[in-house]
């Protein structure tokens, strides 16, 4: 058998969820090879962590803070479940008013942009051509 | 008292009833949440969570099933609600660490791992390890994965506490488990513990 399906059944192989046939091959296997076993010691381990820390011990404070929230005012869960219908709502609305105001004011600077003659451009392109750097340096000397 | 006379007594508030429930249940719920938050502080609080709904909702309970059975759906579904708003929570502060050019805790942690030898793997570490890989699987896996291990709980009673078929179940605990060992692998092969 190759290393890789070894590795593929090991979680199971701990398990004794496989079929006998199957069980055999890989002890076989794992006789011969050490990385293999290395890695089913490094699968045990870890998966042994699960033993180690279920059923953990519950403070001996448990019962009195439990209690002290149940003599919580339990009024204010309307206010809360308020709060987190209304916020979704709200940052919506924004949401949808910064899209539109961005889209109107898109609209109007692309307008203002076609309507407006690219003089500017014009007068820097006529300012070299009545001005050339060449009589530039002639009126120098 | 038995389970009807229990929720009778909660759901006419006889704080008497409540108690003997918590002392009943309060294991099996903690460790519950452990299983999918890997916290103590946050299971115990999430418990807590689990029994003041039951306090505040017994008038909602039909007695279709037991009550355990519904003490397991509550814890779970808190749970998962409590890591998604933590994973949530670390987006934003990785965001936040990466625009004020803080260290990612994340990387850090895994730096210092891999500077260690083989044989200096802690305990802590170990956990770390197992916790990350649980975290990894997708919801349903993990929850059926958590009661099979945490709360060695047969696959007929996880598939009642889930809604789901019988086949469902050791379709979601069989992938799990291929995915953990996936993770394992790769982990093993890069030395990351």
């Amino acid at each position: 058998m190759k290393h890789e399906s070894i590795h593929k059944d090991l979680i199971f192989y701990l398990d004794n969820e496989l079929p006998e046939e199957k069980r055999t091959a890989i002890e076989n296997h794992l006789e011969g090879c050490a990385d293999c076993r290395s890695f089913l010691v490094f699968i045990k381990e870890e998966m042994q962590i699960i033993e180690k820390e279920k059923n953990p011990e519950a403070s001996p404070y448990f019962f009195a803070r439990l209690y002290a929230r149940l003599d919580e005012r339990p009024e204010f869960m309307p206010q809360g479940l308020w709060i987190r219908l209304a916020q979704p709502a709200f940052f919506s609305m924004l949401l949808i008013a910064g899209i539109y105001g961005g889209l109107r004011l898109g609209s109007n600077a692309s307008s203002g942009i076609i309507n407006q003659e690219p003089a500017s451009t014009i007068q820097l392109m006529n300012d070299f051509e009545a001005e050339p750097i060449e009589s530039f340096l002639l009126d120098e000397l | 008292m038995d389970e009807s006379e229990l929720i009778k007594g909660i759901q006419q508030g006889d704080r008497k009833a409540f108690r003997l429930l918590v002392e009943t249940y309060q294991r099996m719920v903690v460790n519950t949440c452990f299983g999918i938050v890997h916290s103590m502080a946050d299971a115990e609080d999430l418990a807590q969570d689990v029994f003041l709904e039951i306090f505040r909702t017994a008038g909602n309970f039909r007695g279709d099933s037991k009550i355990s059975t519904w003490l397991y759906r509550i814890a779970t579904n808190r749970s998962l609600n409590f890591v998604r708003n933590k994973k949530r929570k670390g987006f934003f502060q990785s965001l936040e660490e990466t625009f004020t050019g803080g260290k990612n805790r994340n990387s850090e942690i895994s730096e210092n791992r891999s500077d260690q030898p083989d044989h200096n793997i802690t305990d802590s570490q170990r956990k770390d390890l197992l916790h990350r890989a649980i975290d990894q699987l997708p919801e349903k896996q993990r929850i059926a994965f958590t009661l099979n291990k945490y709360e060695d709980l047969p696959y007929q009673q996880i598939a009642e506490i889930m809604e789901i078929s019988l086949a469902s179940v050791e379709s979601l605990i069989h992938r799990a488990k291929k995915n953990l060992q996936e993770q394992l692998l790769d982990c093993y092969k890069k030395k990351c513990v």
